[in-house]
């Protein structure tokens, strides 16, 4: 029997989900190996189990932590799939105001309405097997991570910069165009695609373990910007991963 | 040794001649300020003033990403990737380059052989060609001269502007045969041409203060500075630490198994079973990369495994300095030579 898929989205821009619809190209390989059967943007169908449930997103509302661990309940595997749900991406950026402030900005007048969370990375509120990092993360990535649990191996981590890949396709280093770039503690398998067309890395798949930040924010204000502009480019997708 | 004189607007020409022998691979201006080594399509993009390529000519025998061997899931079998050889020629090569290319024959050829990196080196010709050193070269300090020829077949002294090529073999005089635009000469000494970097002791001094080096301070210091990007080894052209990956196909019914270029300065690299790393401190690292290049296989061949092409100086984000940190551990091992009571 096929393992059954599903798809699930919480606080995030929905992209990594849309994303799964745009692999024309491998879709009918991929409904060879499973089933989806829940998937809010592609189909009205639901599911009682799942045998690997992909989650998009952050836990930012008491709701999102209701719905996650209903979720869990019912999945034997568990894959956060982009930055948002691995460490909270982007909208973990809130958590560096305060709370009342964030509210205030958003909702105005009715912020009492709308219950509110620190953005959470899924794993801190439920177990999470495997994560596919990146915003959005690469397809190739996707696959790869599917293609591994199909065949019940353990998918592949990524515990290396960005710069190994750049310097593999022979690329010249952003910094010496004057850019300021992340791709040193930034961890790859995204084929170093930003930085490949001319744009520096960001930092969206998360920071590599033991990371020296000290060094890094001397590079960065070495090569021209200021140590505020610096940590904002650290913290941009990473505000739950680095502390400054 | 025969020597002709070539004039530099003479030199496509030339190129289009030595592409009577088979592929020319030759240095190509690359994004903004930098260089690549690259099939020839058009003569007159070859660079010949160059300083230093992003990657070293090691990539034409070694790739970054090679497929060693397609498999198939469903019947369990493989076949190996056949690698196709035809003759290149390399073209406006560096004395440093070709030294690494010499050292990285001792690595690969020695012992048993690595048949790939056997069958792309089959049937190669080098033409040299001299440089102006820059800040990051030192080549001169690992033994290596701006006019050193061994291995080569042919190379172009500049001088004034100009060329005189020296032919170095018997592949070399055949490639020079039926050129027109050359003149017999004789050799001149070029001078000028000094590195403005230096290792302050001779090589064979070096693996003696490594001897010492081992547990010194300045790998720490060094470490605070690097943020492990890998850039010094990924660019060194006689690293040739490389990982093997399989990749399956998304059909999930075959695949292929990948080296890749790996690096000792990367976290990973001594990471083993059970999440053990046996190289868990960035200075650990460091420490590594320094005796690898001036001590463990130094020890053994007699000769630096560094050849001073400057890349990882040039290419460190953090503008750490190879050179530099050898001169820290001569200056802290020559402090460790005083008596005591002047030792402050």
């Amino acid at each position: 029997m096929k393992p059954k898929v599903a798809f699930f989205d919480f606080t995030s821009c929905e992209g990594c989900q849309l994303n799964k619809l745009n692999l024309e190209n491998d879709l009918l390989d991929i409904l060879k190996h499973v089933d989806i059967v829940e998937f809010r943007e592609a189909m009205d169908d639901k599911a009682d189990h799942y045998d690997i449930a992909f989650i998009e997103g952050s836990i930012s509302s008491p709701s999102c932590v209701e719905r996650i661990h209903d979720i869990r309940r019912r999945s034997s595997f568990l894959v956060a799939l982009g930055a948002c749900a691995v460490s909270g991406g982007v909208n973990a950026m809130k958590n560096l105001h305060p709370i009342d402030q964030v509210r205030e900005t958003v909702y105005g007048d009715d912020k009492y309405l709308f219950a509110t969370l620190p953005a959470m990375a899924v794993s801190a509120v439920v177990k999470v097997d495997y994560e596919v990092r990146g915003c959005p993360m690469t397809q190739q990535d996707f696959l790869k991570l599917l293609i591994a649990l199909v065949l019940g191996k353990q998918p592949q981590k990524y515990n290396s910069p960005v710069c190994v890949e750049c310097k593999l396709k022979e690329n010249e280093c952003l910094y010496n165009r004057g850019m300021v770039c992340l791709g040193p503690i930034t961890r790859g398998g995204c084929d170093a695609i930003c930085p490949s067309f001319g744009q520096f890395c960001t930092g969206c798949r998360g920071i590599l373990d033991n990371p020296n930040l000290s060094g890094m924010l001397d590079l960065m204000t070495n090569h021209g910007i200021s140590l505020d502009e610096a940590k904002k480019r650290m913290l941009l997708f990473n505000a739950n991963e680095v502390q400054l | 040794m025969e020597c002709f004189s070539l004039l530099r607007s003479d030199v496509p020409a030339f190129i289009d001649h030595l592409g009577g022998f088979g592929e020319v691979v030759a240095p190509h201006s690359k994004g903004e300020v930098s260089y690549t080594f690259e099939v020839v399509k058009d003569s007159s993009q070859v660079i010949l003033d160059y300083n230093r390529t992003l990657l070293p000519l090691k990539k034409m025998f070694l790739p970054p990403v090679e497929t060693m061997l397609n498999f198939s899931l469903k019947d369990a079998s493989f076949t190996p990737v056949e690698i196709e050889i035809s003759p290149r020629l390399f073209f406006g090569v560096h004395s440093y380059e070709m030294q690494s290319i010499l050292r990285l024959d001792h690595s690969m050829l020695s012992g048993k052989v690595e048949s790939n990196y056997f069958r792309r080196r089959q049937s190669s010709r080098f033409v040299g060609i001299s440089f102006h050193p820059d800040e990051f070269h030192f080549s001169e300090s690992v033994g290596i001269t701006i006019e050193e020829m061994e291995g080569f077949d042919l190379f172009l002294n500049e001088i004034e502007g100009d060329f005189q090529v020296y032919v170095l073999s018997k592949n070399g005089a055949a490639l020079l045969k039926g050129f027109e635009y050359i003149e017999s000469t004789n050799p001149e000494v070029i001078e000028g041409r000094s590195f403005k970097k230096k290792i302050r002791y001779h090589y064979n001094r070096l693996p003696r203060v490594f001897q010492y080096a081992y547990n010194s301070p300045i790998w720490a210091e060094v470490a605070s500075r690097c943020v492990g990007c890998g850039a010094c080894t990924l660019t060194c052209p006689t690293c040739f630490c490389f990982d093997v990956n399989d990749e399956v196909t998304v059909t999930a019914e075959d695949g292929m198994r990948q080296r890749s270029w790996d690096s000792c300065m990367l976290a990973a690299f001594a990471e083993v079973a059970g999440g053990e790393n046996f190289r868990e401190k960035t200075s650990n690292r460091t420490r590594h990369r320094l005796f690898r290049k001036f001590k463990y296989i130094t020890d053994e061949e007699g000769l630096p495994w560094c050849v001073g092409c400057g890349r990882c100086t040039a290419f460190c984000p953090a503008g750490i300095s190879l050179p530099d940190i050898v001169n820290e551990l001569i200056g802290e091992d020559e402090k460790a030579q005083l008596p005591r009571s002047v030792r402050v």
